[in-house]
C-alpha cells in the first residue's frame, strides 16, 4: 500500500478517528500503563489521540544504555488498519544518525512501518510490539543492522561505530535530552520519567564518561553518516554533574522551554476528543 | 416433600466458541460486539478463517479491503480465505 510520507509531525491526514481506532488506540495504551516493558514509556497527547509520545531508554550492555530516545507517533484514522507514523525526536536537530535504521531525519526503517522491505504491517500489531521492534534495533552491535553488512567493511568498524554511538548518547540522548537543547516539547510525566531513570543511570553515565576520557580530542567517524565528530567525555562528565545537581536539588526542569509543538496544532481535534485521551488515564 | 411447580421462566445464556477471548483486529472481546456495533449478536458475527483464526466480521473484512494483493490472515500472515464449514 502506497504510504504519504513517513513522517507523523508533517502528516496531512485530517478527520477523525474510526470508533475502531479510538477503542484500539486506548487499550493499546492501557496494555502498556498496566503491564509496562522495561525502558519503554508512553502517554497520549493531551489534545490529540491520534498522538502518542513514547521514550525508549537504552537498554543496558548496549552502547544506547540509559540515553533517552523520545519518538512522536501518529495514528491513522484507520488505525490498526494501517500502521503508526513514527519520527525519533532525538537526533541534535537532524544532525546525528543513531542507527544504520534510524536516520538523523528521524525517519525509522522498518517493515511494519512500511519504510523498508520485509514483513509489513499486520493488525495484530500493536503499539507496544511496534515500540519493541524499534527498542531491538538499539542493540549491542548495531552496526550489523545495515542491510548486506554480515562483515564489517574494515576489522574494528563495529567497535569504533560503537563507540560513536556511546558518545552521541551520551552527548544528545543524555545531557543534550536533559538539558532540552532542542527545544522539544516533551510531554510531563515523561519528562518526570526521564529525572528519575537519569539518578538511576548516573554511575554508569560517570563510568563510561570516565573509561573513555582517554579518547578526547581524536574524531570519530560514523560509516553511515557524513558528519564528524570529536570526542569530548571532559565537557561530557561536567554537564552530567551539573543535571544531576539540578534533578537533585529538584531545581530540574528543562534548562531550555520548548520553542514550538512537535505537530501542527491545526491538526490537533476538538475538546471532545480530548476528554477521550484524558479518560485513558483513568 | 412434594413440590409442585406452578410457573417457571426460562433464562438462557449464549456465548461465541472462539479459540480466543479478543478480537486480534479491534482487540474488544468476542462476547462483545466491533467499537462499529452497539449490540453483540447476529448483527456482528464472528467469521473464522481456514488458519483457525477468528475475528469480528467487520475488523476482518476492513482488512481484507485494504489489502489489494496478497490477503493474509493478521494473524498467522497465511492466506486468508474464509471457513465456511
Amino acid at each position: 500500500m502506497p504510504r504519504s510520507g513517513w513522517d507523523p509531525t508533517e502528516d496531512s491526514e485530517q478527520g477523525t478517528l474510526t470508533a475502531t481506532a479510538s477503542s484500539r488506540i486506548k487499550r493499546d495504551l492501557m496494555t502498556i500503563f498496566t503491564d509496562p516493558p522495561p525502558g519503554l514509556f508512553v502517554v497520549g497527547d493531551e489534545l490529540n489521540l491520534k498522538i502518542i509520545h513514547a521514550i525508549i531508554v537504552g537498554v543496558m550492555d548496549t552502547p544506547y544504555e540509559g540515553g533517552f530516545f523520545y519518538f512522536v507517533l501518529k495514528c491513522p484514522n484507520d488505525y490498526p488498519i494501517r500502521p503508526p507514523k513514527v519520527k525519533l525526536m532525538t537526533t541534535d536537530a537532524g544532525n546525528v544518525r543513531f542507527n544504520p535504521n534510524i536516520y538523523s531525519s528521524g525517519k525509522v526503517c522498518l517493515s511494519i512501518l512500511g519504510t523498508w522491505n520485509g514483513p509489513a504491517w499486520s493488525p495484530a500489531q500493536q503499539l507496544s510490539s511496534l515500540l519493541l521492534s524499534i527498542q531491538s534495533l538499539l542493540n549491542e552491535k548495531p552496526y550489523f543492522n545495515e542491510p548486506g553488512l554480515v562483515q564489517e567493511q574494515i576489522p574494528g568498524d563495529s567497535k569504533r561505530y560503537n563507540e560513536f554511538i556511546q558518545h552521541e548518547t551520551l552527548r544528545v540522548s543524555v545531557c543534550g535530552m536533559m538539558e532540552n537543547q532542542c527545544r522539544l516539547s516533551i510531554p510531563e510525566q515523561l519528562k518526570d520519567i526521564m529525572g528519575k531513570t537519569f539518578l538511576e543511570f548516573y554511575d554508569q553515565y560517570v563510568e563510561i564518561a570516565k573509561n573513555n576520557m582517554h579518547l578526547d580530542g581524536t574524531e570519530m567517524i560514523d560509516p553511515f553518516n557524513k558528519g564528524r565528530h570529536l570526542c569530548h567525555y571532559k565537557n561530557l562528565l561536567l554537564r552530567l554533574e551539573k543535571i544531576r545537581a539540578k534533578v537533585m536539588g529538584k531545581t530540574w526542569n528543562f534548562f531550555k522551554e520548548p520553542s514550538c509543538t512537535n505537530v501542527d496544532l491545526k491538526e490537533r481535534q476538538t475538546n471532545e476528543e480530548a476528554k477521550c485521551s484524558s479518560t485513558i488515564a483513568s | 416433600m412434594k413440590v409442585t411447580i406452578k410457573n417457571w421462566v426460562g433464562v438462557a445464556t449464549w456465548r461465541w466458541v472462539a479459540n480466543d477471548d479478543n478480537c486480534g483486529i479491534c482487540r474488544m472481546p468476542f462476547d462483545g460486539c466491533c467499537p462499529d456495533c452497539k449490540l453483540p449478536g447476529d448483527d456482528c458475527p464472528l467469521v473464522w478463517g481456514q488458519c483457525s483464526h477468528c475475528f469480528h466480521m467487520h475488523c476482518i473484512v476492513k482488512w481484507l479491503q485494504s489489502q489489494q494483493v496478497n490477503q493474509q490472515c493478521p494473524m498467522c500472515r497465511q492466506e486468508w480465505k474464509f471457513n465456511n464449514k
